[in-house]
């Protein structure tokens, strides 16, 4: 008895496969023995055996019938060949319509693919056995690969295989000799187009299994009828658009797209599904190194290509970094990531989210409007999959009509045009053909390639993008940035604490954010070459900080506007004109101080890790928020070792209402 | 404790009925065999009223070994009292009767809906049948499946159904035994080894398909190439007695 899967969702019918009534009719014209394909006689050593045709004679009977030219007519033989119903006498692995001499014949209608049975596992276990009866144990190697998977599932039942392997012998046995070749041959066809030897492309591929018998009628009752009127209410209901303009639209998508087309024109250097030679595919691999002209051509096409080729995506983050905005691109990313990453971690990550991008003294803040960014938050209070889709969308939209238009532009761009590949087309003979086909291999099972993903992406995220070139001793400073002392010699791993933002002029009241974890005492400030060098600051800063100070529990991160640090009389005016406007800026007075900081903290790691915005700084290079000082003084900028960390609103209620 | 009870009567009814169902398995086997070795002429230029005549008198036998065997199985396993090795020997049997009724049953499948698709009413049908290359039809196959005989009288004339009704009278059946009789149908173990038909008894010298079908590309290439003229020789000098 076959043990059935019952937890199949009722998924038991093929699907419908008309072609296969179709190419029935075909055949059973073919057997007319006035107009139908002429027939020879195989002769063998031991005897002769009737009813073989020649390929040649094959496609001229179908071009005939159908008056089609013989390319076509080949075509279709070969779909007669690979569905079974005509098999090959020599090479018989290989399921193609060979337009020559070489001989096919008919296949029993018992052995022809039908729909109604599914071809059986117990079936093939019998012919197996009935193999290896034959050939004392040298079956190849896919046979012997299958027989001991179908031993191991079947094992209940190899009793009774064993048993009809035998007696099918016997009594194929009582035939005559030249019937039992053809008996013979025909099973041996039967399994090649059912349990396709490797190298062997068999038609059988029929896709999933259907719930509903699609054979089958629909009997037209109420509930059958109920459903076309919805369906058809629902094709009113949907808004339309003018012919003119979506003709328009398909025939700008066709012309644009009409080249990168394999089946409208040739791939370089050659299709692998046609020459089995996979150059092709390695030459676009998701992370090749120089990728080819015509990638680089459809980055071109628009904005969303761009971005859903890794490769392109790639470069763009490159051009981005080299422009300082490349949290726009980490964002759109982290949304996505959102979107469609499991449900389990969707919350931490949402909020992940928000302390990175979107709060007030976020360390990659980007740039949306007001009125997005309140819906955005009130949405994050109950955060599921879509939450962000409003800020996503404006970024996007900020990306494609701003950083797009530059990047097509900029150096990055014209280097990768300049060196993408542009390969020649290969030239194949029909031997090279043959052989590749026998070298064909399976590729990369997709385990491997998710495995190659991930560590892409933790390699991404150790060698971090950051928005800021990190202008720590370690690199040369940036020309543009006015003022750099440079001082980065003992800071301990005291945190940046606060950032400033110069986009913040609209609201800048400080964030009120309470320090969780960490204890008062253990927050120190290492800053103290830096308190000598603008104590003016320091004084101000405490003033300012202790007009706004909150009750000590909670440990207030003062956001300094743009007007504070004006006030003080730093040289923040000329620092912030020469920083890109979209870089979340420290308020860094005299000294600049890489902002990367923020996000290599080590105690609350899991604040940027998935962004891979961790960034490997050398401990010594330290952004230095302006008020570095009184944190140390009234309290806890940030904890050694640890950081004020953003807390969402609406975890904080409490102390949140102060902020203003 | 039971066994001991039990006279040395019944114990010898019980194996008589054991090894009547063995021997009932394997004629099933063979006459389902012969069934499926017939039912691939259907169709075919060799398809005949005689193969399909042929087809139903199988069928008819195969009825019978079917039915008597499941009122035996039934019998047996329905004994409560069991001896250990009987009871795992009668679940074997009960495993296989079960999977050879689901094979035939598709083989029955089969031949109704092609005997369907080519009826032999009409002369014109005859053009339709598919040139397979066999000549001979299933007369000696079917000769074997006339041989089988069932192990037990065959009084028992039950009337043999129609193929369609068969078919569904055998959904029946599979249906009621799986839910009558509680034998779990992995527990079985089968006594064959994996690989084991293939070193087995002595077979004689059969070609295998490769064999056959290589000498003959082989001969189709250098049909001028051998020693003489004669159209069938295919032999080098030395062995050559056509001449």
């Amino acid at each position: 008895m076959t043990i059935r899967n019952v937890r199949d969702h009722g998924q038991r019918y093929r699907p419908r496969m008309s072609c296969l009534k179709k190419m029935e009719a075909v055949v059973l014209e073919m057997q007319d023995p006035k107009t139908g394909v002429k027939s020879q006689t195989q002769r063998l050593v031991i005897t002769t055996i009737p009813h073989a045709i020649t390929g040649e004679d094959i496609v001229e009977w179908i071009a005939n019938r159908f008056k089609i030219d013989a390319a076509e007519a080949r075509a279709m033989g070969t779909m007669m060949v690979a569905f079974g119903y005509i098999y090959p006498l020599q090479d018989h692995k290989r399921l193609i319509l060979k337009p020559d001499t070489s001989l096919y014949r008919f296949q029993t209608p018992y052995f022809w693919p039908a729909q109604q049975w599914p071809v059986e596992d117990t079936d093939y276990a019998i012919y197996l056995a009935k193999r290896n009866i034959r050939k004392k144990g040298l079956l190849e190697l896919h046979e012997q690969e299958q027989y001991n998977n179908l031993h191991k599932w079947m094992n209940h039942k190899w009793d009774f295989i064993v048993m009809q392997a035998k007696e099918q012998y016997r009594a194929g046995k009582e035939r005559k000799k030249p019937d039992r070749v053809v008996f013979d041959c025909q099973e041996r066809a039967y399994w090649v187009v059912h349990r396709p030897p490797p190298g062997t492309i068999s038609g059988m591929d029929c896709g999933l299994e259907r719930m509903v018998d699609p054979n089958q009628e629909e009997k037209k009752t109420s509930e059958y009828f109920r459903r076309i009127i919805i369906f058809t209410q629902q094709c009113i209901m949907r808004p339309r658009v003018k012919s003119s303009v979506s003709i328009g639209a398909l025939v700008k998508y066709t012309t644009t797209y009409k080249q990168h087309d394999p089946f409208l024109y040739p791939c370089l250097p050659s299709n692998p599904w046609l020459t089995d030679d996979v150059t092709y595919w390695h030459l676009n691999m998701p992370n090749v190194e120089n990728p080819t002209k015509m990638r680089v051509e459809r980055w071109t096409f628009s904005f969303g290509e761009l971005l859903s080729d890794p490769r392109g995506r790639a470069d763009f983050r490159l051009f981005l970094k080299k422009e300082f905005s490349g949290e726009n691109l980490a964002f759109w990313e982290a949304c996505e990531d959102l979107k469609w990453g499991a449900a389990a971690t969707m919350q931490e990550k949402a909020q992940q989210i928000y302390k990175t991008f979107l709060a007030r003294g976020a360390p990659r803040w980007i740039n949306i409007d007001g009125k997005t960014m309140e819906i955005t938050v009130k949405g994050l209070s109950h955060p599921h999959r879509y939450v962000l889709d409003a800020a996503q969308t404006h970024i996007y939209m900020l990306m494609k009509k701003d950083s797009y238009g530059r990047y097509l532009k900029s150096p990055v761009f014209k280097e990768t045009q300049k060196k993408a590949v542009a390969p020649e087309a290969h030239k194949f003979s029909e031997a090279q053909l043959e052989q590749n086909a026998k070298k064909r291999r399976p590729s990369l099972s997709p385990i491997i390639l998710r495995q190659q993903e991930e560590e892409q992406k933790a390699k991404l995220a150790a060698s971090g993008p950051v928005d800021i070139t990190q202008l720590c001793r370690y690199t040369a400073p940036v020309p543009h940035l006015a003022v750099y002392t440079g001082i980065c010699e003992n800071q301990t791993t005291a945190s940046p604490g606060l950032m400033t933002l110069p986009n913040s002029a609209a609201c800048p009241s400080p964030i009120s954010v309470a320090i969780d974890s960490t204890p008062a005492s253990e927050r120190r400030f290492d800053s103290g070459p830096t308190s000598s060098h603008f104590p003016s600051i320091a004084e101000s800063t405490e003033a300012s900080v202790s007009e706004e100070s909150q009750p000590p529990a909670a440990k207030s991160r003062v956001a300094l506007s743009l007007s504070r640090l004006l006030r003080r009389g730093c040289n923040a005016p000329s620092v912030f004109a020469s920083l890109s406007p979209k870089c979340a800026v420290t308020a860094g007075g005299g000294k600049v101080q890489p902002l990367g900081e923020p996000l290599a903290q080590p105690q609350p790691k899991r604040i940027a890790n998935f962004f891979q915005i961790k960034v490997d700084i050398p401990p010594e290079c330290r952004i230095y928020p302006i008020d570095s000082e009184d944190e140390e003084e009234e309290s806890p900028g940030a904890a050694r070792g640890g950081v004020k960390e953003i807390i969402c609103p609406w975890e904080t209620v409490t102390k949140h209402d102060g902020a203003g | 404790m039971n066994r001991w009870r039990r006279s040395v009567g019944e114990i010898q009814a019980r194996r008589r009925q054991v090894s009547e169902c063995e021997q009932a398995q394997s004629a099933l086997s063979k006459v389902t065999a012969c069934y499926q070795q017939m039912a691939t002429c259907l169709g075919s230029n060799t398809d005949g009223s005689s193969l399909r005549e042929e087809l139903e008198e199988t069928r008819a036998l195969a009825h019978r070994i079917c039915t008597g065997m499941h009122r035996r199985l039934l019998a047996l396993l329905a004994e409560t009292e069991q001896v250990q090795e009987d009871r795992e020997q009668v679940e074997r049997m009960w495993v296989l009767f079960l999977c050879a009724l689901e094979n035939f049953q598709q083989d029955l499948r089969k031949v109704s809906i092609l005997q369907e698709t080519f009826p032999l009413g009409q002369r014109k049908d005859r053009r339709a049948l598919v040139n397979t290359g066999a000549t001979g039809g299933g007369s000696e196959v079917a000769g074997r499946a006339a041989t089988v005989q069932t192990p037990w009288v065959t009084t028992e004339g039950e009337k043999k159904p129609d193929l369609k009704s068969h078919v569904l009278e055998i959904d029946g059946l599979l249906q009621e035994m799986l839910q009558r009789v509680n034998v779990p149908l992995w527990s079985v173990e089968p006594t064959q080894n994996a690989w084991g038909e293939g070193c087995g008894d002595a077979q004689d010298e059969d070609d295998t398909l490769e064999e056959i079908m290589e000498v003959e590309v082989v001969s189709q290439d250098n049909r001028a190439s051998g020693c003489c003229n004669h159209s069938n020789c295919k032999l080098g000098c030395i062995f050559c007695l056509l001449n």
